[in-house]
């Protein structure tokens, strides 16, 4: 019993990696990835290209290999960083595409008219940004959104092979050594209650800011 | 109009407008005015330009060439080498800002209330703090009879209500003209009566308005002036009496007679 709560207590310290991972890279890709949408969307076509240069990149490419690009051949070159610096890097680079998509779409799918109306009411376009697409977006976009940030709970443990000690890697170290099944089902455990958290978060999310709709 | 005064304030002149999408000419060398207080219906064929000319007033389309005068004042005009140039922004939104536009599809901001809609822009486009606003936006929900559903999201009205509260969304900024592209054609028949009642009211306050229809009844009742519009030419207009009783045109009388 009190090998159980060593266990749950390593993996607690562990589950900090991890959480760190996932709290900085959501709150750092979200904005990044509303930019990008952006200038994906923008009448200037150089910057349009080139965000979709980097959507392409960046989701065409695994994020482990990228986590050890940044981890391995950015020093090559130069460029030291600290570990968990090097891990966010990629996190946030990867997530931002997904989200830049997944914001490109939201905004698209906001009928025309909306913006005629607002254009017709005198609204310039940031205050109808702001105002009136947005907002529609921001809900719209929940559910994708959702699903990215759970996908993004389950990637943080790609930080293993990094070395860090993240929750998965805590965990594996533990069965080798003691040779017990135990810590993965206390990670899956740990997995799965985050998961339920920010379900539960986004249904709460998408009740609020669906109140409009019948 | 018989007597029709001419004395009254040129609202709106359109001269000689072109507009093409691509190969398609969809307007071909139109002319029209409207004075204070008139009432423009714009009939005609699916296809005839109606909508785009109607949408040219307001710029949501630019025009190729022509000239374009809101209050006396040009918004936009052929240049030397015969393309239209519209006038600096901040003057083409003051010009812009004196017309209200209520939309085929209402257009309503699904996320805020119907008060909401209504005190939108002139919260954030005038400037105004809500306590100067409210009590006329209170007003005209009254008016086009919607004062008890101020809190409902317009998901939660039917497209007649919906529509009124869109006019309303547009009599909000105060406009010296109103424009209406074809207000009922979303509508489901017994809906349309509702819209037409608010417009009718419009129009009997002395409203201008350019309404772009398919209610031939509307036309021939409310209106002051009407122009028949096909293939991107306006074939024949003139006062609703004459031009629905005696038109002079053999494609007009097609088209009232496909329309009965």
């Amino acid at each position: 019993m009190e090998k159980l709560l060593d266990t749950f207590l390593l993996m607690l310290d562990g589950s900090e990696i991890t959480l760190e991972i996932f709290f900085l890279t959501l709150l750092a890709a979200l904005p990044l990835g509303m930019l990008a949408a952006l200038g994906r969307l923008s009448s200037l076509r150089l910057l349009s290209r080139l965000v979709e240069l980097y959507i392409w990149i960046m989701r065409g490419t695994p994020l482990m290999l990228q986590l050890l690009f940044v981890y391995f051949a950015l020093p090559m070159v130069g460029i030291r960083l600290p570990d968990i610096a090097a891990a966010l890097l990629a996190f946030i680079l990867n997530y931002a595409a997904y989200f830049a998509e997944i914001f490109r779409a939201g905004i698209q799918s906001v009928p025309k008219g909306q913006y005629e109306a607002a254009r017709t009411l005198g609204m310039s376009y940031p205050q109808t940004m702001r105002r009136i697409i947005l907002p529609q977006v921001f809900r719209m976009v929940l559910p994708p959104v959702s699903n990215e940030t759970i996908n993004l709970v389950k990637d943080t443990s790609l930080v293993y092979i990094l070395a860090m000690n993240d929750l998965l890697r805590v965990a594996r170290t533990i069965v080798q050594r003691e040779f017990d099944m135990t810590p993965f089902v206390i990670a899956a455990a740990f997995y799965l209650s985050m998961t339920f958290v920010l379900t539960w978060g986004f249904k709460k999310l998408e009740a609020y800011y669906g109140k409009y709709e019948q | 109009m018989e007597n029709m005064n001419n004395e009254e304030e040129l609202m709106l002149c359109m001269h000689d407008i072109h507009k093409s999408f691509g190969d398609l000419e969809v307007l071909r060398g139109i002319d029209l005015e409207v004075r204070r207080g008139e009432v423009l219906a714009i009939i005609g064929p699916s296809g005839s330009g109606k909508s785009t000319l109607l949408r040219c007033i307001n710029k949501l389309e630019t025009i190729d060439s022509g000239r374009i005068e809101i209050k006396g004042e040009t918004l936009a005009e052929t240049d030397d080498s015969g393309k239209a140039v519209y006038v600096e922004a901040k003057k083409g939104r003051r010009l812009l800002s004196s017309m209200g536009m209520v939309f085929q599809q209402f257009n309503l901001f699904p996320h805020m209330t119907v008060l909401g809609n209504l005190l939108e822009a002139p919260m954030m486009v005038k400037g105004l703090r809500r306590e100067e606003i409210e009590p006329y936006a209170r007003e005209l929900l009254q008016k086009v009879g919607l004062s008890d559903r101020a809190d409902y999201y317009p998901s939660q009205l039917s497209g007649g209500q919906q529509q009124r509260v869109a006019i309303a969304r547009a009599l909000c900024m105060k406009p010296d003209i109103m424009l209406f592209d074809e207000p009922t054609s979303a509508l489901d028949p017994e809906l349309t009566g509702e819209v037409l009642r608010t417009m009718r009211e419009l129009a009997a306050e002395h409203m201008t308005m350019v309404v772009v229809t398919h209610e031939m009844g509307f036309a021939r009742e409310a209106a002051s002036h009407v122009l028949f519009m096909a293939d991107g030419s306006i074939v024949e207009q003139g006062r609703p009496a004459a031009l629905f009783g005696h038109p002079q045109e053999e494609r007009t009388r097609s088209f009232l007679q496909n329309m009965l």
